[in-house]
């Protein structure tokens, strides 16, 4: 009894407390709470239930479905030129050159903004008139676009700004992936005369395997989660082109007050954003069982 | 690319020095586009109304205006908005560390009855994205008692909605930054502690005096993820927050976007200023902050 007593801290509930509280109230039962709300049709001043009408109405939701195309759009559109680009960046500067730490730095340097400000210079670089990209263009006598109330151009341009923003993510992430490529196989693969695309295809690429895996993980998650962009540049514009799944819960929930409805979209990117962390951790699993053996 | 059958040492040399060069050029290239946005937030900034309007790009001035920035900053109260900034990332970034880590090191380093299923409980938030959560966190905001009106039960007034509590109070718990403290202190050696507890130290004591000095390599790489998630959030404030006196810098500067579109030149003068302060975090502490964003992962 004594001994056991000794074994234990029951002081550590205590140390806990204060984080379980605020987990609980904050992520917790929000997150229970959000499955809740979704079969209501909560308001803000009064709540009934209504069974799975919310989740009926989903289907029927033209803007909703336009805005999942539009973030599987954006998620591809985003994340596959990033892999490419970031990729490319990383190898080439994993090698010797003049001046590497600072073009790391710089290339780095647009991650770290906010939204906000990298929205506004964009919007300023697309404007049609007074943009940066129309005036240059105009110069070189190309057609100028409406880059961001052209339907066809809208999300596209987007893209564009996120591809720039990001990138810096994807060359860190595979800078650090290359470190963990031992040099023996590329000596081995010297001696026995591999070119130079031979040892990227059969050697780099395989062995960081694993690293594009997890950007491409962590690029679905982010990507499901955009809203500010496009909140920003384009109000889900022109023609709901740009609206995405997180600005769809913004406009029901907080532009029309339908928090019932807008928790059945919140639900339904709680369970994309479970179901693909699931997957990670299933298939990380599985390479760890490879490695070992 | 130079091609020759048998490299010898001096060609070889020389083929060493021009791939040397070819990769200096693509990458100066490279990093020239990736800093054009940045160039034009600079110069435009500083550009005079007259130049604005002009057709013809340029990018550089023809006559710098520093007075730009004191013109910006004349619509609205933007040492308001840079105080209320400054204040919930201090408090945020402050609290969540403490908290983190106490969390982290009860994990770690006590054992305690549930100990692993309440850990797993923590666990399972890191595959919660918070834009799905926020209404309910919203109506917790709203609820919370004797505190903006409100009665004893939560009801009658507004809560914390339009507070710094509302931007700062849900993200000081974290099953990220929790998990990270955990980590690094598995990592510890058992004879630190156990020397402790035989001279008859409280586990509060252990981790104020032992665990969270040591801590700062991991508290440096989560102050800056934090930092910049909390400068740098635009959903939030823009969810909890209605009165102008309680904008961040984020929302403030995507409110005078909608007023001042045409103000290119003082749009992006209060662009670059709010973006100073992270640039100068990343240039400060680059190594902790590439460190952190590599191990992040699902949630920045």
């Amino acid at each position: 009894m004594k001994r056991n007593r000794l074994m234990y801290d029951y002081e550590a509930y205590v140390l806990i407390l204060p984080n379980v509280i605020l987990y609980a109230a904050f992520i917790l039962i929000p997150a229970i709470g959000t499955i809740g709300l979704s079969f209501t049709d909560f308001n803000i001043f009064q709540s009934n239930f209504v069974g799975l009408r919310n989740y009926t109405r989903l289907l029927d939701d033209a803007r909703f479905l336009r805005s999942l195309g539009n973030t599987l759009y954006y998620t591809v559109g985003t994340i596959v030129p990033s892999l490419v680009l970031g990729l490319l960046i990383a190898v080439v500067l994993n090698n010797p050159v003049r001046g590497r730490a600072g073009f790391r730095m710089v290339i780095f340097l647009p991650h770290v903004l906010s939204v906000v400000a990298v929205s506004l210079a964009w919007m300023y670089l697309y404007n049609p008139s007074a943009g940066v990209f129309n005036q240059l263009l105009r110069q070189m006598g190309l057609p100028r676009f409406d880059w961001l109330r052209d339907p066809d151009m809208a999300m596209p341009s987007i893209i564009a700004m996120q591809i720039w923003n990001g990138l810096g993510y994807y060359m860190v992430v595979y800078l650090a992936g290359l470190q963990t490529i031992p040099d023996y196989l590329y000596e081995v693969a010297d001696m026995d005369g591999a070119s130079r695309p031979r040892k990227f295809f059969s050697i780099t690429l395989p062995m960081l395997a694993a690293t594009t895996f997890f950007l491409i993980v962590t690029g679905v998650i982010f990507s499901f989660q955009v809203f500010g962009q496009v909140y920003i540049m384009t109000r889900g514009g022109p023609l709901n082109r740009t609206t995405t799944i997180v600005h769809q819960i913004y406009y029901r929930g907080f532009e029309g007050y339908q928090m019932g409805y807008a928790s059945a979209m919140a639900v339904f990117l709680l369970l994309l954003t479970v179901t693909v962390t699931l997957v990670n951790i299933r298939v990380g699993r599985g390479r760890g069982a490879d490695d070992a053996a | 690319m130079l091609h020759s059958l048998k490299p010898r040492a001096v060609s070889r040399s020389l083929k060493q020095s021009i791939a040397r060069e070819v990769r200096f050029v693509v990458l100066a290239a490279v990093t020239f586009l990736m800093a054009f946005p940045l160039l034009i937030i600079i110069f435009t900034a500083v550009k005079s109304d007259p130049e604005m309007v002009l057709q013809q790009f340029r990018l550089l001035p023809r006559e710098w205006r520093f007075d730009n920035f004191s013109a910006a900053f004349q619509y609205g109260d933007w040492g308001r908005y840079y105080f209320n900034s400054l204040y919930i990332t201090v408090v945020t970034v402050v609290g969540s560390l403490l908290l983190n880590s106490l969390a982290g090191f009860s994990f770690a380093r006590l054992r305690f009855p549930g100990r692993e299923a309440i850990f797993f409980l923590f666990l399972v938030g890191m595959m919660v994205p918070y834009q799905s959560i926020v209404i309910p966190q919203f109506v917790v905001l709203r609820s919370i008692p004797l505190a903006g009106g409100n009665d004893l039960l939560g009801q009658g007034g507004r809560g914390w909605l339009n507070t710094y509590w509302a931007l700062i109070v849900p993200f000081l718990s974290g099953s990220f930054g929790i998990f990270l403290c955990r980590q690094f202190f598995f990592s510890i050696p058992k004879s630190l502690d156990e020397a402790a507890r035989i001279d008859g130290a409280r586990p509060f004591y252990i981790y104020w005096r032992i665990f969270l000095p040591l801590a700062k390599p991991v508290l440096a790489t989560l102050a800056i993820l934090k930092t910049a998630h909390t400068w740098n959030n635009f959903f939030y404030p823009l969810v909890m927050i209605s009165s102008r006196d309680m904008y961040t810098v984020q929302l403030a500067l995507q409110q005078f976007q909608g007023q001042f579109t045409v103000q290119w030149n003082l749009l992006m003068a209060a662009t670059l200023v709010s973006i100073l302060p992270m640039v100068a975090v990343f240039l400060l502490a680059q190594k902790h902050f590439v460190a952190g964003i590599v191990t992040s992962g699902i949630k920045g």
